[in-house]
């Protein structure tokens, strides 16, 4: 254990010097910033949103698991940190889930390396692909919740119209935003409303609790084409027209968001060459 | 189920992406065509928008196996408002579920192609084969049940080919296995929903608002269902090859020796296929003989 000590003490020394002078550096700066309200600089969405394509790109190329299973540990921390991990951990499920479907098959299908476990056999090699897949999975979700959850949806909207994105699906996007809410509002009234009058009671079967949703979104649909083409025409006869654009226009992209985004490329670019060289 | 990010290959993701382009871009275009005839037609496709996305991230209890999943919604939308526009609210729709983590932004050319193109195009075709020889309930309930069976298909599909194109089809059976004790109960709550929602909806005389006439001539219609019937005989056929142990190994030595004994093993046609690889090779025959044929087809149907 004490090797390094009698045998190697002068990388001990260096290490130690240079951890704890960084500490102290460290600690410093954390206080100069929180004294004088610095919150670090956000990183501009158009960048984000490239970067995170990128990244997500690169973790498929990974061979190691150990790199992606960093990414979500780090992610995790931030999540913890951000006080988001409730809901980020509600969202991981379904692509967790997904996963683990993805080791099993693979860990009884594929390789030639039997490893029994008692009850089943699995194949190693398999079991390792499966685990990979399951590990960039984590990582990519991860990334992909952390991110986006730091972007309103106005301002995604902006940016896929700075990246040159067709208008009319910038306009029904834009729409689309806004009837998700309402249609999800009404429809979980309409269905609460629908459970208070028994509605979806045991004694109703499959058959009829399946009548009764489809009659809730039958009459959603038909009241809300009306309304929603009453709420356009008022939109239009106010001046709104279709492919006017944004109101709030965006800022060209400045030096520091291009040394930013080269920054951030390079390092998944470093992470990569890190990987497929370990 | 949709595909999250970090499963498929960077290749198939930009596969995917540039099919789903293909069909977007042509959905686009009928968007466009129909919004300056009809001002009203964005808020009610953007609508229908919003009904695909809450349906596909609706979870719906299943019986028999106590789980819970989610139907597709696009058969449906594609009944109302046509295919072509229900791939781009697909698609959106799947971009706005991957903030909430369903799916994923590099996998949405993949979940758009299996939700938004091959569920669409199932679920109308055999809408529009039903329409004139069965109620429009069975018919619009038929299309709930293929959309969401294909969807879940070509799922199983994509990703037995991004994670083993080794042994695509054996893997494809796999995955789609894998999916069965979830997704065939929901398949058949999905004909159930899109059954009594499409009866409600034209009872209700809003489909008449909102249906829409086919974009396509007769020429096209015809040349398109030619296509997907030769295409459905050809994936039969070669499942029941694979069935039967062939493998896929090929037919070159059959068509050497008994359709072409004479030919020159170092012939044009040989060099070419060698140069480009049989699959663009085969591309490169196929719009070469498509654009021709296409071209002067009219001068001969007149001459007639």
């Amino acid at each position: 254990m004490l090797e390094w000590l009698s045998g190697d003490p002068l990388n001990g020394a260096i290490i130690t010097i240079t951890f704890f002078i960084s500490l102290i550096i460290g600690k410093y700066i954390r206080m100069k910033r929180t004294a004088s309200g610095y919150r670090g600089k956000s990183i501009d969405q158009r960048i984000k949103l490239i970067v995170l394509f990128f990244l997500i790109i690169s973790i498929t190329l990974m061979t190691h698991w150990y790199t992606p299973m960093g990414i979500s540990m780090v992610c995790i921390l931030i999540s913890i940190r951000t006080n988001i991990f409730q809901e980020y951990s509600r969202k991981l499920v379904f692509p967790v889930v997904l996963s683990l479907f993805i080791i099993v098959i693979q860990g009884l299908t594929y390789g030639s390396t039997k490893i029994d476990l008692g009850i089943i056999s699995v194949y190693k090699e398999g079991f390792e692909y499966g685990f990979l897949v399951f590990s960039r999975v984590f990582a990519a979700t991860s990334l992909t919740i952390l991110m986006l959850s730091t972007a309103s949806e106005t301002e995604i909207l902006d940016t896929m119209r700075w990246y040159r994105i067709p208008a009319a699906l910038i306009d029904i996007s834009s729409l689309m935003m806004r009837y998700i809410k309402a249609f999800s509002t009404e429809s979980r009234k309409m269905k609460r409303a629908q459970e208070s009058r028994c509605g979806f009671s045991g004694s109703c079967g499959f058959r009829g609790k399946m009548h009764n949703l489809a009659s809730i979104s039958g009459a959603l649909i038909s009241r809300a084409f009306i309304r929603a083409e009453q709420v356009y025409i008022a939109m239009i006869s106010r001046g709104w027209k279709h492919d006017q654009g944004s109101f709030s226009r965006l800022r060209s992209l400045n030096n520091s968001d291009m040394i930013m985004g080269f920054v951030l490329s390079a390092g998944i670019i470093i992470l990569l060459g890190i990987d497929r060289a370990l | 189920m949709h595909i999250s990010d970090g499963i498929l290959k960077p290749e198939w993701v930009f596969f995917w992406f540039a099919i789903s382009a293909i069909f977007i871009a042509l959905g686009l275009r009928i968007i466009n065509k129909r919004i300056k005839e009809d001002p009203v037609y964005l808020p009610r496709i953007a609508l229908l928008g919003a009904v695909v996305f809450v349906i596909s991230v609706w979870h719906i209890p299943v019986p028999v196996t106590g789980s819970s999943s989610h139907p597709v919604g696009t058969p449906m939308a594609s009944i109302i408002i046509g295919p072509f526009a229900t791939v781009v609210i697909s698609a959106i729709a799947l971009f706005f579920q991957s903030f909430v983590a369903h799916g994923g932004l590099t996998t949405i050319g993949a979940n758009t192609f299996s939700m938004g193109i091959v569920g669409t195009f199932g679920g109308y075709f055999t809408y529009r084969l039903l329409k004139n020889i069965s109620p429009l309930w069975f018919s619009a309930g038929t299309a709930g049940l293929v959309g969401s069976i294909f969807t879940y298909m070509t799922t199983a599909l994509e990703l037995a080919l991004s994670l083993n194109p080794g042994n695509v089809m054996h893997y494809w059976e796999l995955y789609s296995l894998g999916f069965i004790p979830t997704q065939l109960p929901l398949a058949f709550a999905e004909f159930a929903f899109t059954a009594y929602v499409i009866k409600y909806i034209s009872e209700t005389g809003s489909m008449e608002k909102t249906a829409v006439s086919c974009p396509l001539d007769r020429f096209t219609k015809t040349a398109l269902l030619l296509m997907f019937s030769i295409l459905s005989i050809i994936a039969i056929g070669a499942y029941v090859g694979y069935l039967d142990g062939a493998k896929m190994a090929g037919t070159d030595g059959i068509v050497e020796t008994q359709a072409a004994p004479s030919a020159s093993p170092d012939g044009i046609g040989v060099r070419l296929m060698a140069l480009l690889g049989e699959p663009l090779g085969f591309a490169m025959v196929g719009i070469t003989g498509g654009l021709f044929t296409g071209y002067f087809l009219s001068d001969l149907r007149r001459k007639k």
